[in-house]
């Protein structure tokens, strides 16, 4: 068996071994997803690869209902997932930590729909016990 | 294509080889926004889930552990992109004369 080339500064990366159901942190250091999956650059499929093809890259992390799908089969729709760009992530590490706030992220959607939408609308929802006003960033 | 496409894909070469278990990717350096190419596949040739790294470095506790993910994921080996012929669903087919390389992280 051959050993592994790379230079010196090379980082190595297994996917189920670094990557995948890692959590994800955004700037301010908030959990804001797991990591279910990796999205590739373009890849022939059901075609033969011509030597010497730049390998793929990975471009997205992708964050969705993946549980379901991973026991009994199948791929969750891709509407359904999130994704986080990979120029997005500044660390790697037992978390994944973002150079981006979770409110230009998409995978904040659903918090962000439920205080817009439910807590907002309850007499008191819209400000912090102290009475300062509730972070707006990223409300439509 | 998403990862678990080729998670769990049956690996030919000229006969049936093994499962997809992992795979790598390299960084050229640890600084901001590399991209991470991929580098090869890990091919088990008796198990499709994931072996926990046990075979892809020196750590060997928990004892019962590590023996037996090693024992499950015995003769994995890495192959490079170079090496890989056709990807299709569930199946990738390696080309002739494709090299065997160690799967143990560097």
């Amino acid at each position: 068996m051959t050993s592994n080339t790379g230079s010196e500064a090379s980082r190595w990366l297994d996917a189920q071994l670094h990557l995948l159901d890692r959590q994800v942190l955004d700037v301010d250091g908030v959990p804001v997803a797991v990591v279910d999956d990796l999205e590739l650059s373009e890849v022939l499929v059901g075609q033969e690869i011509p030597i010497d093809t730049p390998p793929p890259v990975i471009t997205a992390l992708l964050s969705g209902p993946a549980l379901a799908t991973r026991i009994f089969g199948g791929r969750p729709p891709e509407s359904r997932m999130q994704r986080t760009l990979w120029v997005d992530i500044v660390e790697i590490d037992v978390v994944i930590r973002l150079g981006v706030g979770r409110d230009i992220l998409d995978l904040a959607w659903t918090e962000g729909w439920v205080r817009d939408r439910i807590i907002g609308r309850i007499p008191g929802g819209r400000h912090t016990p102290q009475g300062e006003p509730n972070d707006e960033r990223g409300r439509s | 294509m998403i990862i678990t496409d080729l998670l769990g894909s049956r690996v030919f070469g000229p006969d049936f080889l093994g499962f997809v278990s992992d795979v790598r990717f390299i960084l050229e350096s640890d600084a901001t926004g590399q991209p991470a190419r991929l580098y090869g596949i890990l091919v088990s040739p008796h198990a499709r889930s994931s072996s926990l790294g046990f075979e892809r470095s020196g750590v060997r506790s928990p004892w019962p552990i590590a023996g037996l993910v090693r024992w499950r994921h015995r003769s994995s080996f890495l192959v490079r992109w170079n090496d890989i012929e056709r990807l299709e669903v569930d199946r990738i087919q390696l080309r002739r004369g494709f090299e065997r390389a160690s799967p143990e992280l560097p």
